[in-house]
């Protein structure tokens, strides 16, 4: 009865990659469904650091692409190489236990819990007081939770969402729903922060909060991000590198200024007589 | 009046994290406590226990129970009279096998016997959810039932095919079998419930607790935070069964004193389920609130018309109870599927508010 992964995967975010070098190598993965390619041979890096967007039209397989890095789906051909590991397939909770959080492009929140308790599920896996002691609260299971609180006060304040605190979270507006996630992320304290569509739905002085969110996660806490985005002036201002993904085929990958000029991404964005 | 929060602050996170926020919550309880061990047993007759006390108890327990993995982990059960059972039947082979065995041993031992069948019908939980779990742990509740039956091991060969509890003692004093007297049957079973109700809070409010309840509310998500589901949903299956195991043994050895198979059959399984829908899914105190109306039903429908002069037979009595314990599961499924727990809150922030509206 011990539904944690090993605390050493845990507690390394010194991984020996220094900023900039490759943190997350995805190389030559294939992803179909029956007779459906969702993912043709696509390769992408992630450096340690930066924050790299991922984007394309719809059904281009940006989300597949995250459900593969994240462990969710198996891709049938291809490796992943993350903090120097290589793997081909493993379980979403082992995942975490390397250091990948994600949020979902519908936000996937526990609904019937408060906010606090959904930033504070976000750090299970790094509680460590088994049943027995929790069954008597009182001494380490409750000096442990309370040093975990602390933790999550830090992300509410930093988030600004202490005004919800004791909201259950189906009741929140969409807005703070996403961010609420986002908190749940940032409390997993992950290397590699997955980000499927951060943005969408929200107006524009939301979006302009969350991209605040992002760049500070990403400065301050030095996570690495990947998001990926539809709204392009976003994309533009905030990413590193950009990959555009088209049909399952990667098109083009590079600065934000390389890929707005090349000649396939226009192509695949406003189409092509052929 | 009474809830006045004001002058209640917190100013560390350990008094935040406090069973009680709010002071005259644990005043309340504190009533409550005296009159359960005070007031009712100085007062109450012997047809008070046994009809009302005990069964209240023992019916909460086994609620809160069912409550853990449907309420909180949010897997359906329709096998928690079999459960009980397997703790009822696990005792009585203890009892019997190890005569000198302490009971508060054996029936804390039991619960371990039905953790582990619990366990086993939680194994489909990995693979299927809802209402087709539900029918998987109809299986348990079928098979289990036929194997009380069938195996004769299990009641001692007896004649009758029914488990009779025998007179056991404990530091002197009967406290099972037909010599016990109904003042000490209800004592064991008040401490019982009292100490399995703090170890329920405490997990239920702690990091098991919020698993349970991210594997209730959105599986996948669950596991995207590193939940491992697994190990999740098989533990909120041991702990119920845990719990439903030792209400089961309570169930017969403190209050029912004899057991055939058939008293563990669906019924049973239903009323719990029933107490702890009415009660409110996902709250400890609803099961109790949820107890007291399913078991006190009957009795009030019995007795309250006969002291205005209106003869009810007791045949009259059961198509009453059935009718409206059936008509308060519609309404609650559609008024508020919270249950009794809810009406409390509400209620309670009220009197915080009060005489303010809003």
């Amino acid at each position: 009865m011990n539904p944690r992964p090993d605390p050493s995967e845990l507690t390394a975010p010194d991984d020996g990659i220094a900023r900039g070098g490759v943190l997350l190598d995805v190389k030559n993965v294939s992803l179909s469904f029956g007779g459906v390619k969702a993912i043709t041979d696509i390769s992408l890096d992630v450096l340690k650091g930066e924050i790299r967007a991922i984007i394309g039209p719809n059904g281009a397989g940006k989300t597949s692409m995250l459900n593969v890095i994240n462990g969710f789906y198996t891709p049938q051909e291809g490796t992943i190489v993350f903090r120097g590991r290589e793997r081909r397939s493993m379980k979403p909770h082992q995942a975490v236990g390397q250091g990948i959080a994600r949020t979902f492009q519908n936000v996937a929140l526990f609904k019937g819990m408060s906010t606090l308790d959904n930033i504070m599920a976000g750090r299970s896996v790094r509680m460590k007081r088994n049943i027995g002691w929790q069954m008597l609260w009182h001494g380490p299971a409750l000096r442990e939770e309370i040093e975990h609180r602390e933790k999550v006060e830090e992300i509410i304040d930093f988030l600004e969402i202490q005004h919800i605190r004791r909201t259950p979270v189906g009741k929140l507006p969409y807005g703070l729903q996403k961010r609420v996630e986002l908190g749940r992320a940032l409390a997993m304290e992950p290397t590699l922060l997955l980000l499927d569509e951060p943005m969408a739905g929200m107006n524009l002085e939301e979006k302009e909060d969350m991209s605040r969110f992002i760049i500070d996660v990403n400065q301050q806490r030095g996570t690495t991000i990947a998001l990926i985005e539809h709204d392009m002036g976003v994309v533009m201002d905030l990413s590193d590198r950009v990959v555009v993904l088209d049909y399952g085929k990667k098109i083009a990958d590079g600065s934000p200024d390389e890929v707005k000029n090349n000649q396939n991404v226009i192509d695949a964005y406003l189409g092509v007589p052929h | 009046m009474f809830y006045r929060t004001a002058g209640q602050f917190k100013s560390s996170y350990e008094a935040d994290h406090a069973l009680f926020p709010v002071r005259q919550d644990a005043i309340l309880l504190g009533v409550i406590l005296v009159f359960a061990f005070i007031v009712f047993p100085v007062t109450a007759s012997e047809f008070t226990f046994r009809a009302l006390l005990i069964p209240v108890l023992i019916y909460s327990l086994a609620a809160l129970g069912l409550n853990i993995l449907t309420g909180y982990a949010g897997q359906l059960s329709l096998g928690t009279g079999a459960f009980m059972g397997v703790g009822a039947y696990a005792c009585y082979k203890l009892v019997s096998i190890f005569p000198e065995m302490n009971i508060v041993v054996a029936i804390a031992m039991s619960g371990f016997f039905s953790a582990a069948i619990g366990v086993l019908f939680g194994l489909p939980s990995l693979r299927i959810k809802g209402f087709y779990l539900a029918i998987a742990t109809l299986a348990a509740q079928f098979f289990l039932v036929w194997l009380f039956q069938k195996w004769a091991w299990l009641y001692n060969y007896n004649a009758s095919g029914a488990i009779q509890v025998p007179n056991i003692d404990m530091f002197g004093i009967t406290v099972a079998g037909p010599r016990a007297t109904a003042m000490t049957q209800y004592y064991f079973v008040l401490c019982v419930v009292c100490v399995i109700t703090v170890f329920a809070i405490n997990i239920t409010r702690g990091r098991i607790g919020r698993m349970w309840k991210a594997v209730r509310d959105m599986d996948i998500a669950a596991e995207l935070v590193g939940i491992n589901l697994m190990h999740t949903k098989l533990m909120a299956f041991f702990v119920s069964s845990y719990v439903v195991g030792i209400a089961g043994a309570l169930f017969v050895f403190m209050w029912r004193g004899a057991a055939e198979a058939n008293l563990f059959d669906i019924p049973l399984s239903f009323r719990v389920l029933f107490i702890a829908i009415i009660g409110g899914l996902g709250s400890i105190l609803g099961n109790f609130l949820g107890a007291i109306l399913i078991v006190a039903l009957p009795v009030i429908i019995g007795s309250v018309p006969q002291a205005f002069g209106i003869p009810v037979d007791s045949a009259m009595v059961e198509h009453l109870n059935i009718m409206i314990i059936g008509a308060l599961i519609i309404a609650f499924l559609i008024i508020e599927p919270h249950g009794l727990a809810r009406f409390w809150a509400m209620i309670r922030e009220k009197f915080i508010l009060w005489p303010f509206p809003h």
